[in-house]
């Protein structure tokens, strides 16, 4: 498979008082087109720092971040946003669905930044929210979604553009064990159907069962990389 | 974009009621007040050149000095050969004598006896030529309370407040006692023909108008006249034609020294009206300036609110890949679109209020103190072409500039920092 994503040498520092905070150090990992991975470890490993650099929405401080081909640390704001925009979806532990507008509408922002016009775009949305199971939700308001389904739309919302990477920090972290699996049954089908490659940053168990690899963080270093067998998975 | 922009701040009540609220009111007081300040300016203009400044005023330099007194001892002598002379030199100004003068009016009873007597200030005017405007300058026809205008010598208009103290009523005789142009005393008998009222405190305490022709009789003054006053016949002010005039005017007698030389003034040069005319042409500028900083403090304020509510929008769509910049400007479109709405309300609000006001006006006749400045008391806004744009500036600015200031907090933050704000 494609290598997608390369990483080497990443440290990340945090400025903290009159000091430094290494969040990350010397880190090199190689992704590619299609892996449905996890960053796991304990809070405060850095998952959600590694996480953010590889979405462009943070720079490292050494090393080297390429994404499809783009260094992450020489990126403009207007490159960064561009590749955000074209190819990468991200999803947190909180949905942020934007309140005053519809399912349907949240659905579609992404792609309004995207110039698509009103056929496609119309298109595109009710695929994604077939996708999530939620076509019949398309004219409510976030609030009244349940916690499943505020996830599932923001699921949606970051799939419409069909990316070829989904950053997920602690996606079921909100979720109960029922609504956690649907999301993540639903997103390995697209990951399987769409060939889309999905990051985790998680501590939850239940992710951990679908990952098919896992890597593991502590104190900022990869302890551990490890590919997951594949009939480990069916039986999760 | 725009339509989903619309939608939002259609939508989240937080984003739009009260900044909308906040310009509404902001650009009616703008709207209401430049009309409010238009029409008392205006009324004030018009009020004290039709009774007492005219466009320009020519007088004797010794009669000019001592205006206050209406010295009519120091009267322009030839009256109405130079009204003559002054029509052709400058024909687009209409000419009229007039003759201001102080005295007594005594009321007597059935027998001749004074059965009350009272100051009264008095105005000769020219009640009585063909084509004469003067009556309607000085709307006289529109202040009449009882009775009529003289419609011959020996008739005169009396204040109504002062006919009531007295008991008097149209055909009622009254004296007015004076002096003469030379020192002399004067008294001359008028029969009431109607009475006024011009809702100016200083006029209505006591007045009596009468012909000019009879001013002259009584005050021994054959062929001169206190003042001739020079109004443009097309009824507005112009400030610099008449300096041009008054200079021209006062040049030819430059080298004269006779202290019974006339002289020529405008408008502005009388009664403190420079400062007022130089008021009400800043006065918009002013108010605009100070609801523009005012309101813009209050918007500025509601961005950084709305804006915080919205953080975690900003973050989500920074995520999503839109730019800084298209956040940014998408603020301020919203910002356009929640101003022009304002905008359009309050200047919808306060023109209507403008026009009620214009129609009705608001009596303040007990809080107008009359000084030298004529006012009326009545106030009456003035809605001019200007209403319709004026409070946009405010509206719109302020509104823009608000949330501009405030969005600018969004380029301050780092994106890491805004995303990090997402997952707490
Ligand atoms: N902007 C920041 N400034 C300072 N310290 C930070 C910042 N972001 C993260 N950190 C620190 O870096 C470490 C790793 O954080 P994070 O990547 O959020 O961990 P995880 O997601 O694994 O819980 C933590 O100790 C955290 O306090
Ligand atoms: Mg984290």
């Amino acid at each position: 498979m494609e290598s997608i994503i390369q990483i080497t040498n990443l440290t990340k520092q945090f400025p903290v008082g009159t000091g430094k905070f290494t969040a990350l150090r010397e880190i090199n990992l190689e992704f590619h087109r299609g892996e449905f991975t996890g960053f796991v470890g304990p809070s405060g490993s850095g998952k959600t720092t590694l996480l953010n650099i590889i979405g462009s929405l943070d720079t490292p401080t050494e090393g080297e971040v390429l994404v499809l081909g783009n260094s992450v640390a020489h990126l403009t704001h207007k490159q960064s946003a561009q590749l955000r925009n074209k190819h990468l979806g991200f999803i947190f532990q909180t949905y942020n669905l934007f309140p005053v507008y519809t399912v349907y509408e949240n659905v579609e922002f992404a792609l309004l930044l995207q110039h698509l016009p009103a056929a496609e775009r119309r298109k595109a949305v009710m695929d994604a929210l077939e996708w999530v199971g939620l076509t019949d939700k398309a004219q409510s308001k976030p609030a009244q979604l349940s916690g499943g389904e505020g996830q599932r739309v923001a699921i949606a919302r970051a799939m419409v553009k069909r990316p070829a990477i989904m950053l997920a920090d602690e996606p079921t972290a909100n979720l109960d064990s029922k609504n956690s699996h649907h999301i993540l049954q639903t997103m390995k089908q697209l990951n399987e159907e769409l060939e889309t490659t999905f990051l985790f940053a998680t501590h939850d168990e239940k992710v951990m069962g679908y990952l098919r690899r896992i890597i593991s963080l502590e104190d900022g270093r990869v302890v551990k990389d490890e590919e997951i067998m594949m009939d480990k998975i069916t039986e999760g | 974009m725009i339509r989903f922009l619309i939608k939002g701040i259609m939508r989240d009540k937080n984003r739009s009621l009260l900044p909308i609220l906040v310009i509404s009111i902001g650009v009616f007081l703008t709207v209401l007040g430049s009309c409010w300040f238009k029409g008392i300016f205006t009324d004030m203009i018009d009020v004290n050149a039709n009774f007492s400044t005219g466009h320009v005023k020519v007088m004797t330099r010794a009669y000019a000095e001592n205006v206050d007194q209406m010295p009519n001892d120091l009267a322009l002598l030839g009256a109405s050969e130079f009204v003559r002379e002054l029509n052709t030199t400058y024909p687009n100004l209409e000419w009229v004598e007039r003759i201001h003068f102080g005295g007594l009016l005594d009321v007597p009873d059935a027998n001749g006896e004074t059965r009350g007597q009272g100051m009264a200030t008095g105005w000769g005017i020219d009640f009585f030529s063909p084509g004469s405007n003067e009556p309607e300058r000085m709307n006289i026809p529109g202040s009449i309370v009882q009775g009529a205008l003289p419609s011959q010598p020996g008739e005169a208009l009396i204040s109504d407040d002062f006919a009531r103290r007295f008991g008097i009523s149209p055909g009622s005789p009254v004296t007015l006692f004076g002096s003469t142009m030379y020192g002399g005393m004067a008294f001359a008998n008028f029969t009431v023909a109607g009475t006024v009222r011009f809702g100016m405190r200083a006029l209505d305490r006591g007045a009596i108008i009468i012909d000019i022709t009879d001013a002259q009789a009584a005050l021994d003054m054959a062929d001169a006249t206190g003042e001739i006053l020079g109004f443009f016949r097309d009824g507005q002010y112009d400030g610099e034609k008449a300096a041009a005039i008054k200079e021209a005017f006062n040049a030819r007698y430059e080298g004269d020294p006779d202290e019974f030389a006339p002289t020529m003034l405008r408008l502005n040069d009388q009664n403190g009206l420079e400062d007022y005319l130089a008021l009400s042409e800043s006065i918009s500028g002013i108010m605009i300036f100070v609801f523009v900083l005012a309101m813009s403090i209050v918007l500025w304020n509601t961005g950084l609110l709305g804006g915080l509510r919205r953080y975690n929008e900003f973050g989500i769509r920074l995520a999503m890949g839109e730019e800084k910049g298209h956040i940014y400007r998408s603020l301020i479109t919203e910002s356009v679109l929640i101003g022009t709405i304002g905008s359009v309300a309050g200047t919808a609000l306060g023109l209507a209020a403008a026009f009620y006001l214009q129609e009705y006006g608001l009596d303040f006749g007990d809080a107008v103190q009359g000084g030298g400045i004529m006012m009326p008391e009545v106030f009456r806004t003035r809605v001019g072409p200007e209403a319709f744009y004026i409070g946009f500036i405010p509206g719109l600015f302020s509104m823009v500039l608000g949330n501009a200031l405030s969005g600018i907090g969004i380029y301050k933050r780092r994106t890491s920092v805004l995303i990090k704000e997402l997952s707490v």
